[in-house]
Order: C-alpha cells, then structure tokens, then sequence
C-alpha cells in the first residue's frame, strides 16, 4: 500500500476552524500508510521492552491506546488473549486492520474513538498500553485518567512517548521542531511531568526506561508529508540554534537528531 | 472488513461520555446511549464511538 493522494498536503489554512480532532485525523488520514511501514515505528528497543512485558503477563485483554500504525498491537497479539486498537483515524484502523490480517493475527479489534472518552467498561484491559500518542491528546490527563479507569485491580499501565529534557530551552527547541513538521502536535512532556499527571489519575510509578531515538531527517518529514515551507524552517532554526540545544540533540548536518523517549510502568495505587 | 459488530468488543463498549451501558438497536445499525440521549452509528459492523459523530436521540 502506498500513499498516492495528491491531495495537498499538511497545512491548514489561517482562518480555519476546525477542531484539534479534525486536525489529527486529517494529518494522519493522508499518511496512515507510512506509519505501518516506518521503521522508527516498527521497532526499536522501547517496543521490545514493550512486547517482553505483554510476554510476561500473557493471556490478558490488552488496549493499545492511540495505536496509529498498530505496532503496538501487533507486538502483543501473540501473547495476548486480546488486543483492542484504538485511535481517533478511522484511515489508520483500516490500515491496522488490513495488516494485521497480512500478518494472520486474528485477535486484534480496532475501534474508533479518543484517548479522552475511551468507550470501554471501567476495569476490562489487563494491560493498557500507549506509544508515540500521548503527545496528540487534546486533554492529557484526562487521557491519563481513561487509561486508569479501564485498566484491571491488578492490571499495568505501559505509556511509552518522546519526552522533553526538562529544560526550558531545549523543551521549547523540541516542541517547535515538532509542531512545525506535525501541526497537530501538541506537546511532548518530561519524565517528571508524566510521573505527576499518572499519580494524580490514581497511578502508582513502577518503573521509567529511558531511550535515545534518532531521527533520520528526510524519513521524519516525508512520513508526515510535512510542506517544503515547514521542513525549511526547521532545518533554519536547527542551524541558529545554541551549542547546547545542538549537542544535546545531536543535531547532524542533514537535519537528523536524536530525541529522548521513556517507557513508563504504572499500577493502580 | 466484517459487516457485523464483533460480539467480544460489544461487550466492552459503554457510553463515551456516560460510560453508562449501551443498547444494541439492530435494525438502525446503532449504540444507544439512554442517558446521553446519544445513537453511536455502526458502519460496516464498525461502532463509531465518537460524540460528534452520534445522532442526538429525539
């Protein structure tokens, strides 16, 4: 499958009016596709981490939160009894589906809905699992506070999304490259962020495994279709960018960099 | 694509907004929320479980 629409691309006009929902449907509408297929999405040792704790706690309902190209989903079907997909682009859940029946894994449900009303009785996934999503949440904590509420006595809650360093200018370095490329994103949070808004949803921290995810320039902008205006404007702010914001994020002299992710593990406090 | 809601996921689904329990209108093809006054369509056997997308029960 490939995205051959030739549609324009990305960028909302000034005077739009469409709500955030809409904007992350269309941005990922046009692009499901190259999330099944990117490699950043595909692998990776946070997904490892991932699929070995599905592994340990086999058997179990699993909900893969904002799946976008379903990694997530696929990963831990072998292991799960059943894995619910859910996401808000019904373009991405056609493109899950169709790959998971590519794959013979006949346990994976997709269903349309937000992170923030998930329609799923209160205790009914064993695990709850959310990757590369949490950024596009309109209301983060009440995403969080979902993730809770559907999440067994005894279940695990695994969140897994890119996190800022926790320092105001590379923070604001980050989420300017990355809205710039992707207009619905929204924000990225520090580890220290997360551990506060899973402890005020009725979370108990476990365990947090951080990683380092580089991004290859030229793969980051064509998966999202972002416009040539964007993509010039980010590799224009990387090059007048501070030493420190460029060691920090590695930055290379195609545009490449390297951005820290985390894999979070919580429990029901 | 099956044309028909996946009995396990069924199951699972309550109201958005409520989370109260759904009613399964098998001629319209709908999730109805009493409480919400809300009908989630299903198209191609798929609930649409989005309030925008839900007709407002008279």
């Amino acid at each position: 499958m490939t995205a051959t629409s030739t549609a324009p691309s990305g960028t909302a006009p000034a005077s739009s009016t469409h709500s955030h929902a809409a904007l992350v449907t269309s941005q990922f509408g046009t692009t499901a596709a190259n999330y099944v297929t990117s490699a950043v999405h595909a692998g990776g040792p946070d997904l490892a981490f991932m699929t070995d704790i599905v592994r340990r706690r086999s058997g179990g309902r699993v909900l893969d939160m904002g799946c976008g190209g379903g990694h997530v989903a696929y990963h831990a079907a072998p292991y799960a009894r059943e894995v619910v997909a859910s996401d808000l682009s019904k373009d991405m859940l056609a493109a899950v589906e169709q790959q998971a029946a590519e794959r013979g894994l006949t346990n994976i449900v997709t269903q349309q809905c937000g992170a923030e009303t998930l329609p799923f009785t209160a205790g009914s996934f064993d695990l709850v699992m959310t990757r590369y999503s949490a950024h596009h949440w309109r209301h983060f904590p009440a995403g969080i506070a979902e993730a809770r509420r559907v999440l067994s006595p005894e279940g695990r809650a695994v969140f897994a999304d890119v996190v800022t360093p926790g320092d105001p200018l590379l923070d604001t370095f980050l989420q300017s490259v990355e809205m710039l490329r992707d207009p619905s994103h929204i924000r990225n949070y520090s580890v220290e962020e997360w551990q506060r808004t899973i402890e005020a949803a009725g979370f108990s921290h476990c365990t947090t495994e951080r990683f380092r995810l580089r991004l290859e320039f030229k793969s980051w902008i064509t998966r999202m279709r972002t416009p040539p205006v964007m993509a010039d404007a980010i590799r224009a702010l990387q090059e007048q960018m501070a030493s420190e914001v460029r060691d920090y994020f590695a930055i290379e002299a195609d545009g490449s960099f390297t951005i820290d992710t985390m894999v979070m593990v919580a429990r029901p406090a | 694509m099956s044309a028909t809601v996946d009995p396990k996921l069924l199951e699972l689904l309550v109201c958005p907004l409520t989370k109260a329990p759904l009613r399964y209108d098998r001629e319209k093809q709908e999730l109805i929320s009493d409480q919400a006054q809300l009908a989630f369509p299903i198209r191609d056997g798929i609930p649409i479980m989005l309030v925008d997308e839900a007709r407002p029960l008279d």
